[in-house]
């Protein structure tokens, strides 16, 4: 019982992570229409940013935040204005080339990264890092709880963002028909900037909550893209509320399968729900909730 | 029209003669193939290694080179991945013409290289992939008569003679009765683990369990809950640094605390493990192939001299491997008294007999295995944060911390 009550809190709360790296993927992909595969790069990048305040400043990691959210979504603006969105304009340009453009500014990113911190691992070391509390013989660490409440807390704020706001109309409308949304007046390249923004600085967010749960180096990015990626199509393109479920869900089969089959199948688990999402509920839990 | 056409021809013809001199010219540097993860998540063994070799040839280098010749080294990045690793050997093979490849980090990397080494009969001196199999001819297709046609040799022990230095401190000292094994779901990692438990049953250790997980794992505690349940003596892991690092960490956080904690070298002794571990770092033991208060002549120097050129904390026995198999190509190439052949520089491998920074080297034949240098492998442990060589006792430099008393040092 012990170990079920451990493996379902570890799971949740890896799920909130999971979710958080999830939701900026899923955002990008509904309105872009690609698979922005310089996603944990982004992340990558954000987690240096909070690094080098942590390590030169001596900024805390979790106060950094002000640092790496703005920015990478500067950077991601840039990004998307100058190296994305030109690709969108011609329509001779098939889509697949932008994906290929997200591969090409993850490279470029990666190697900037070890040209500038070397391929060394770094991590932080704060007063609160390895602390867990100790609810009757179940350990919870407190920064992957941290983590886990500020997903929450991300994932109400960009809810109602899209729900309540004109920008968040506005993004909605050009996910749903790019041209229809610049017939009525929204300036969908602006939107598609913003949104690639918006995004990234959600995986910044994640980069930051993570660094003091886990480690940095130049390549660490990659195998996160993926987890987002699964993340995506689990929770249905766009869907906040998708992500944080899919987040949950991908964790929680992962974690429950490592204990009870083999933890050395751990990245199959997550493979199987997802194939399983695709064949049976193709467009994601989105399909069952609706928003 | 024809004049034009006359030119192109005389032309390209000089230019393939000027190709042709290139191979030619005598007095240039003997270029060696190095094979090394320079990217990927492997990327900083790859970097410890390829300053070992810079930091060596800078040194054979400026004391006359080979026979007035200078060595050069050509790296070439695998990535960590196998077929990228196959790829590497072939280009260095194939287009820069080396005579001979070195380096050789991942088990199923070198594994990799070495097949495309053997297929085009270049002699490859593997110094880190540490799978069994890469110096027993039988998974080349080759039996172990078969010395003159196996091209591959290997300095380092393999993977399961890592944890014989080991194995007199458990019987001798700490006689652990159960272990919980847990590994890195590698060639690496799964061999490991496999003659582990083969040691821990002539020792009469009973294992309890066998877990294993995949590299950048971020949540440890369903492995360690599982070892935590069954209560053993010892943990034993096989993992590279952040995992090592992740482990520890997770199960300071469980409150885990079997006897004693034993690492199978790779990532425990590197100060990346204790620099991100932190406290849960304290008391490990593990494993190690070297270290530098080692009583080898050179050692020290090594040590001393690459702190002094690349500062940071300093190499561990990644380091050692790869700044002494430059030294060993430097001693291969001495001896092939000016024919740099693949054959020649073969049959200078088999009469290799020297000392290095990281112990003497000779390749010799036993079991399976021919082609392949044997070693003492030692204990380290670590202590107030700094990694101390506890076995064999001969040859320590600090007491065995033990028994481990986990509530001062995790506190």
């Amino acid at each position: 019982m012990e170990i079920f009550l451990q493996s379902l809190i570890s799971g949740l709360l890896v799920g909130g992570l999971y979710a958080i790296i999830g939701l900026g993927m899923s955002l990008i992909m509904g309105v872009l229409k690609i698979i922005n595969l310089a996603h944990g790069q982004l992340m990558m990048v954000a987690m240096y940013i909070s690094w080098s305040a942590w390590n030169y400043l001596g900024v805390d990691p979790y106060l950094s935040v002000i640092f790496s959210v703005p920015l990478t979504f500067y950077l991601a603006k840039f990004l998307s204005k100058y190296l994305l969105n030109p690709l969108i304009e011609k329509d001779s340009i098939l889509p697949e080339n932008q994906v290929l453009m997200t591969v090409g500014i993850g490279m470029v990113l990666v190697e900037l990264a070890r040209f500038l911190f070397t391929s060394d691992y770094r991590s932080v070391q704060t007063s609160y890092t390895g602390q867990a509390w100790d609810l009757g013989g179940i350990s919870i660490s407190i920064p992957l709880l941290i983590a886990f409440l500020v997903s929450l807390l991300l994932t109400a704020g960009l809810f109602y963002l899209l729900r309540n706001t004109d920008l968040g109309r506005s993004i909605r409308a050009t996910a749903q028909d790019r041209l229809a949304a610049s017939l009525m007046g929204v300036s969908a390249e602006k939107i598609t900037i913003l949104t690639y923004g918006i995004g990234s600085a959600l995986i910044a967010a994640a980069g930051t909550f993570f660094l003091p749960i886990f480690y940095l180096y130049p390549d660490v990015g990659p195998e996160f893209t993926a987890k987002a990626f699964v993340i995506t199509i689990l929770g249905g393109l766009g869907s906040t509320v998708g992500a944080i479920t899919g987040g949950i869900v991908l964790a929680l089969a992962e974690t429950f399968g490592a204990t009870y089959l083999s933890s050395g199948y751990r990245d199959a688990y997550g493979l199987v729900i997802f194939l399983l999402v695709l064949v049976f509920l193709p467009g994601g839990l989105k399909s069952l909730t609706k928003v | 029209m024809k004049f034009g056409k006359l030119l192109i021809a005389l032309l390209s013809v000089t230019f393939l003669f000027s190709f042709n001199g290139c191979s030619k010219k005598d007095n240039g540097p003997i270029k060696i193939g190095v094979i090394l993860p320079l990217t990927g998540s492997k990327a900083k063994f790859g970097a410890m290694e390829k300053n070992s070799y810079e930091l060596a040839k800078a040194e054979i280098n400026a004391k006359g080179g080979i026979n007035g010749r200078k060595i050069d080294f050509a790296y070439e990045d695998d990535t960590g991945k196998p077929d990228v690793g196959r790829a590497a050997a072939e280009k260095l093979i194939n287009v820069d013409k080396v005579p001979m490849l070195a380096g050789g980090y991942s088990s199923s990397v070198t594994f990799a290289a070495a097949a495309v080494a053997q297929q085009y009969k270049t002699p490859f001196l593997v110094n880190t992939g540490s799978v069994d199999k890469i110096t027993q001819p039988a998974a080349f297709n080759l039996t172990v008569d078969d010395g003159a046609k196996f091209y591959i040799y290997r300095m380092n022990p393999p993977v399961s003679e890592y944890a014989s230095g080991l194995e007199t401190l458990l019987s001798e000292v700490v006689k652990p009765a159960s272990v919980f094994l847990i590994h890195e779901n590698t060639t690496f990692g799964t061999k490991g683990a496999k003659s582990f438990a083969k040691t821990a049953a002539k020792l009469g250790i009973k294992v309890l369990g066998n877990e294993s997980y995949s590299s950048g794992t971020v949540d440890f505690k369903p492995i360690l809950l599982n070892a935590k349940k069954l209560k053993p003596d010892m943990v034993y892991m096989i993992s590279y640094v952040m995992d090592a690092a992740m482990l520890m960490k997770q199960a300071r956080e469980l409150n885990f605390k079997p006897n004693l904690y034993v690492g199978a070298g790779a990532g425990f002794t590197m100060p990346a493990f204790k620099n991100n571990a932190g406290k849960a770092s304290e008391g490990v033991f593990s494993a190690t192939l070297w270290h530098q208060t080692l009583p080898i002549p050179g050692a020290k120097e090594f040590f001393d001299n690459y702190v002094k050129k690349y500062a940071g904390a300093g190499p561990d026995y990644h380091g050692a491997e790869a700044y002494s198999a430059a030294y060993v190509v430097a001693d291969v190439l001495k001896r092939c008294k000016g024919d740099y052949s693949k054959e020649n520089i073969k049959t200078a491998l088999d009469a290799t007999d020297m000392m290095t920074a990281f112990g003497p080297v000779k390749f010799t034949s036993y079991g399976e295995k021919i082609h392949q240098n044997k070693m003492t492998t030692y204990v380290v442990q670590w202590q107030d944060g700094s990694l101390k060589l506890v076995w064999p006792k001969n040859l320590a430099n600090a007491p065995i911390v033990y028994p481990i008393d986990y509530n001062k040092i995790w506190k």
